[in-house]
C-alpha cells in the first residue's frame, strides 16, 4: 500500500512537471533584470529548431568564398560581435560601413540593423547573405542547394519543419536561425544583482555614483531605459546623436535629395547603406525618408557594452570613456565642434566633471553578464 | 476632592476661558482664516518662483511652459515616470525640470522653495480628484 | 516608435505611408492637382522665442528648434514659393534676440515674410523689428491669392503708453502668458480701417489668406488666446468665398470654421503650450473641431514642436504639420463638409491615447 502511494506521488509529480511546461517548449529562462520574453506565434521555439539554427548560424558555406558565416561577425567568444573591428569584414575581408551589433538580447528588439530596416530577426537574417560586402551571394539559391542536399540538414529540416528536402524554403532557414538567436539572452550582471536582486554590495561606490549620473545629470536613462522591475537599456527608438553625420552636415541636404531622386527601392537600401559611406550616414532617413529620421540610428542596448568595443554605428568611438565624452560635449566628438542641425532633442551638453565621467564609465562596466565578463 | 479645591479649579478654568485660551480640539473661523493666510503666503511665494528666471541658469521660468501650472498633473503623482525609470513623487519631477529645461541645480526635497512651488502647483489644481499613477 | 510589437504588416504599412503625399513633403509620388498652375505651397515657421541669456549665449533649446526647422524647410521638395514667419521670433524683443533670430532665418533659401508677435513688439513697439522685417501690416497678391499680414497683438492705448514706467517692464508684463496684469490682444480700429480699404479692391471670388499672430477668435482670455475685436475683423472678411486665417501664439494644433472663414493654428518651434482645458480653474473654449496634438514628452526637447507647410488647393489651405518625434499631421479643408479636418484622426473612433489632454 505504501509503495503504491509512493508510486502515485511520483507519477503525480511527473504529470505536474509536464503539464506546467508548454507543449514542445524550449523557451529560455529569463535571467535577473530582464522582462518576460514573447516569442512569435509563427515561429515557436523547439530544441531541435534551436540546434538547427545554431548549425546554420555557423555554416561558412553560405558565402560566395566559403569562409564567412553569421558567426564571423557575431562571434560567441566576443559577446557575439567582432570586437575590436570598427566595421565588419565580409568576403575577401571587404569592409562595410557599420559596426556589428551584438546578438545578445536582440530578442527584445522591435527592429533590426542600426537603421531598423528589418522588422524581425527572421527578416534580418535574409540580408547579410546577399550583401556584396558580407556573404556576397547573388541570391539565396546556393543556401537552398546546400540544405536540400546535405544529409544532416535534410534530416534536421524534416524533423523540425516536417518538410521534404525539395520543399525547404529560405523562410525555414531564417526561422531556425532566429530561434537560435532568441536563446542568446543575458542578465544577472552586477547591476542587476544590485538593483533587482537586493545585493547592496554588488556595485562599487564608484559604480553607484555612476548610476546616479546615468539617471540624472547624464540623462542616459531617457533612451537607455531602466525600469522598476527590469532594464532593457534601449527604448527601441531612433536618435541622431551626432555621430558620423557631423562629417557630412554641410552636404546633408544635397545628399538627401540625391538619395530620393535616385529612387532607391527598399531592397536596394540594404546594399547602399553598407557600400556607400555617405548614404550610411543618413541613418534611418534612408529607410523611412522622413526628415525626423535624418541621421538617426537605433539606441543600442548597453548590456555587455564593456565587451563590445568599439562603439556607435560606425565604430568610431574606441572606448566607453570616449562615448561618455561625446555625449558630454552635447553630440560632438571634439568639444566645441559645430553640432548638426538634425540633432535629437534629447542631446545637449551635460557639464559632467571628470570624476562623474569616470563614475559613469565604471557604471557601464557593471552591465556585463557573467558569461561575457571581459578578461 | 474637597469642596474648596473644586471651587478653585472651576474658578481657574473660567478665568482661562475668558482669557481666550481654547482647548486642543477647539478652533474658530478666525483661526482658520488666519492659517489660510499663512498658507497663501507660501502659495504666493510659489507663484513668484514660478515666473522667476532665477531658478535656473538660462533665464527660463516654469511659467513659460506651464502657465497657471497647467500640464503639471500633480494629482497623478507618485507615478511611474518612464523617462526616469521608476516611480517618483512630484518633487522629483520638479527637480528634473530645474536640472534640464532650466539648466539649473536640483533643490533639496524639503527646501522651502520646493515646498512653495508644490503649494502653488496644488493650489492651481485644487478640486481635481486624485488619480495616482495615471500616465 | 511605440512599444507595441511591430508585425511585418504594420511595419510595411508604415513604410508605405512614408511615401504618401499627404503627410510627407519629400515624396516619390507626384501630387496631382486639377490645374497645377493654380496650386503652390508655402512654408510656415513660428514662435521661436529666441531668448538671450547674456553676451553671446542664448537659450540653446529654442535656438535648436529654429535651426532645425530652417534646415528642414530648405530640404522641402517641391520647393515652397515663400516662407512666412508667424511671430514671436524673440522672447523679450531685445536687439540681440532679434538679430540672432534674423541670422538664423537668413539661412532660408527662400523669400520670407514676417508677422509681428507680442514678444517682438512690446519692448520698443516694433521699431527695431521693422528695420529687419518691414511694415507691421500689409498685403500682397500671389498666383491669384490675396495675402494679408495683420499686427493682431496690439492692445489698449492706455496699457501700451501709460500704464508702465519702463519699456522693459511693459515687455516683461506682456511676456507672462498667464499674467493677470496683461491686456487682451486686438487688431484695433486703425488697422481695421486699413483692412476694409484693402479688401474693397478684391473680388469676392479671390481666395483670401490672413496671417495673424493672435487667433482672430475668442478662445481663452486668461492666456490671451484671444482677439478682442475678433467679430469685427471676421465681419470684414465675411463677403469673400474662401478665407483662411493662419495664426500662431498658441503653440499647439487648433483649427476651426466660423461661417466662411477657416482658422488654422501653427506649431511653435520652441515649446508647446497646454490646451486651455488643462487649466482646471477656468472655463475655456477650444474649437470642438480640433483634434489635439500628441501630448508632449518633455524629455525630448523637440517633442510637440514643429513647423508646417501649406498647400493652396483652389484657394483653400491644407496644412501639413511637420512634427518632430511624432507622426506628421495634415489638416485639410474638406469641400464636402466645408471645414478643415484632420485627414487621419477627425472621426472620434480614429483618436489615439496621446491625443488625450487633461
Amino acid at each position: 500500500m505504501k509503495r503504491f502511494n509512493f508510486c502515485l506521488i511520483i507519477a503525480a509529480g511527473w504529470i505536474c512537471l509536464f503539464s506546467s511546461m508548454p507543449a514542445g517548449s524550449a523557451e529560455t529562462q529569463v535571467p535577473l533584470g530582464l522582462p518576460e520574453l514573447t516569442y512569435p506565434e509563427a515561429n515557436p521555439q523547439t530544441q531541435a529548431k534551436i540546434a538547427l539554427g545554431d548549425k546554420l548560424f555557423h555554416d561558412q558555406r553560405f558565402s560566395s568564398t566559403g569562409d564567412v558565416s553569421c558567426a564571423t561577425c557575431h562571434d560567441a567568444g566576443k559577446a557575439f560581435t567582432d570586437a575590436p573591428l570598427k566595421v565588419s569584414e565580409g568576403i575577401h575581408k571587404l569592409t562595410g560601413t557599420r559596426n556589428a551589433p551584438t546578438i545578445v538580447n536582440s530578442a527584445y528588439f522591435t527592429t533590426f540593423f542600426w537603421d531598423g530596416r528589418s522588422p524581425d530577426l527572421e527578416d534580418q537574417a535574409l540580408h547579410p547573405f546577399t550583401n556584396p560586402v558580407e556573404m556576397g551571394l547573388k541570391t539565396h539559391q546556393p543556401i537552398l542547394d546546400i540544405v536540400r542536399t546535405d544529409s544532416q540538414y535534410k534530416k534536421a529540416f524534416k524533423n523540425v519543419f516536417g518538410k521534404n528536402a525539395a520543399s525547404i524554403t529560405i523562410k525555414d532557414v531564417v526561422q531556425a536561425i532566429a530561434s537560435f538567436e532568441r536563446t542568446k539572452i543575458s542578465g544577472n550582471s552586477p547591476f542587476d544583482r544590485w538593483r533587482y536582486g537586493g545585493d547592496a554590495d554588488a556595485l562599487t561606490p564608484r559604480q553607484k555614483r555612476g548610476f546616479d549620473v546615468f539617471v540624472n545629470q547624464g540623462r542616459c536613462v531617457s533612451c537607455h531605459v531602466i525600469e522598476e522591475t527590469q532594464a532593457l537599456f534601449t527604448d527601441n527608438r531612433f536618435h541622431n546623436v551626432g555621430v558620423g553625420i557631423n562629417d557630412i552636415q554641410m552636404v546633408v541636404s544635397r545628399l538627401a535629395n540625391e538619395f530620393l531622386k535616385a529612387k532607391i527601392t527598399m531592397s536596394e537600401v540594404d546594399i547602399r547603406v553598407l557600400t556607400d559611406q555617405r548614404t550610411s550616414e543618413l541613418g534611418r532617413f534612408a529607410v523611412t525618408r522622413k526628415f525626423d529620421d535624418m541621421g538617426s540610428f537605433k539606441t543600442s542596448t548597453l548590456r555587455n557594452i564593456a565587451a563590445t568595443a568599439p562603439y556607435m554605428h560606425d565604430g568610431s568611438l574606441k572606448t566607453l570613456r570616449d562615448v561618455v565624452k561625446h555625449y558630454n560635449n552635447g553630440g560632438v566628438t571634439i568639444k566645441d565642434d559645430p553640432v548638426n542641425d538634425f540633432l535629437s532633442g534629447g542631446i545637449r551638453p551635460l557639464n559632467l566633471t571628470d570624476r562623474q565621467i569616470d563614475d559613469l564609465t565604471a557604471f557601464l562596466e557593471s552591465l556585463t553578464s557573467p558569461e561575457f565578463a571581459v578578461k | 476632592m474637597s469642596k474648596s479645591l473644586k471651587c478653585l479649579i472651576i474658578t481657574l478654568v473660567s478665568v482661562m476661558i475668558s482669557a481666550g485660551v481654547a482647548f486642543a480640539d477647539e478652533f474658530t473661523q478666525k483661526d482658520v482664516d488666519h492659517w489660510q493666510k499663512e498658507y497663501m503666503s507660501v502659495v504666493e511665494k510659489g507663484r513668484s518662483l514660478w515666473g522667476s528666471p532665477e531658478l535656473g541658469t538660462n533665464g527660463v521660468a516654469c511659467g513659460q511652459c506651464h502657465p497657471n501650472a497647467a500640464n503639471t498633473h500633480p494629482e497623478t503623482y507618485p507615478k511611474f515616470q518612464k523617462q526616469l525609470g521608476g516611480v517618483i513623487p512630484l518633487r522629483q519631477m520638479i527637480n528634473w525640470c530645474l536640472l534640464n529645461p532650466l539648466e539649473g541645480q536640483p533643490l533639496e526635497l524639503d527646501d522651502p522653495r520646493m515646498v512653495a512651488m508644490e503649494a502653488y502647483i496644488m493650489y492651481e489644481r485644487r478640486g481635481t480628484p486624485l488619480a495616482p499613477g495615471q500616465h | 516608435m511605440k512599444s507595441r510589437p511591430i508585425t511585418r504588416r504594420s511595419f510595411l504599412k508604415g513604410m508605405g505611408a512614408a511615401t504618401v503625399a499627404a503627410t510627407l513633403p519629400m515624396s516619390l509620388v507626384e501630387v496631382a492637382f486639377a490645374d497645377s498652375s493654380e496650386n503652390f505651397t508655402f512654408a510656415y515657421i513660428s514662435d521661436s522665442h529666441i531668448q538671450h541669456i547674456k553676451g553671446s549665449k542664448f537659450v540653446r533649446n529654442w535656438d535648436r528648434g529654429l535651426i532645425r526647422s530652417v534646415a528642414e524647410t530648405n530640404m522641402l521638395r517641391p520647393k515652397p514659393d515663400f516662407v512666412v514667419f508667424g511671430g514671436d521670433l524673440a522672447q523679450l524683443g531685445t536687439k540681440p534676440e532679434l538679430d540672432h533670430g534674423a541670422e538664423m532665418l537668413s539661412k532660408l533659401n527662400y523669400k520670407y515674410y514676417c508677422v509681428m508677435g507680442e514678444h517682438d513688439y512690446y519692448l520698443d513697439l516694433g521699431e527695431y523689428w521693422s528695420t529687419l522685417f518691414g511694415p507691421h501690416y500689409y498685403s500682397w497678391d500671389h498666383k491669384g491669392v490675396h495675402f494679408i499680414i495683420l499686427n493682431s497683438i496690439l492692445t489698449h492705448d492706455h496699457w501700451t503708453y501709460d500704464r508702465w514706467p519702463t519699456a522693459k517692464q511693459r515687455m516683461n508684463e506682456m511676456a507672462g502668458l498667464d499674467n493677470p496684469n496683461g491686456s487682451p490682444f486686438m487688431v484695433g480700429a486703425k488697422q481695421r480701417q486699413w483692412l476694409k480699404k484693402d479688401l474693397a479692391k478684391i473680388e469676392k471670388e479671390t481666395p483670401v489668406v490672413v496671417f495673424s499672430h493672435s487667433p482672430i477668435q475668442k478662445i481663452y482670455k486668461g492666456w490671451n488666446f484671444w482677439t478682442d475685436d475678433a467679430e469685427e475683423v471676421q465681419a470684414l472678411l465675411r463677403p469673400f468665398d474662401a478665407v483662411t486665417v493662419v495664426y500662431g501664439h498658441v503653440h499647439q494644433i487648433q483649427y476651426n470654421q466660423i461661417g466662411n472663414i477657416s482658422f488654422n493654428a501653427v506649431m511653435a518651434t520652441a515649446w508647446p503650450w497646454p490646451y486651455p482645458q488643462s487649466y482646471s480653474q477656468a472655463a475655456t473654449y477650444l474649437p470642438k473641431l480640433t483634434v489635439p496634438m500628441n501630448r508632449a514628452d518633455p524629455f525630448f526637447e523637440r517633442d510637440a514642436t514643429g513647423w508646417q507647410f501649406m498647400d493652396i488647393k483652389t484657394g483653400r489651405v491644407d496644412l501639413n504639420y511637420n512634427l518632430y518625434s511624432n507622426a506628421n499631421r495634415t489638416v485639410a479643408y474638406n469641400p464636402k463638409t466645408g471645414r478643415p479636418e484632420d485627414v487621419s484622426y477627425q472621426s472620434p473612433d480614429k483618436r489615439i491615447s496621446p491625443q488625450t489632454h487633461y
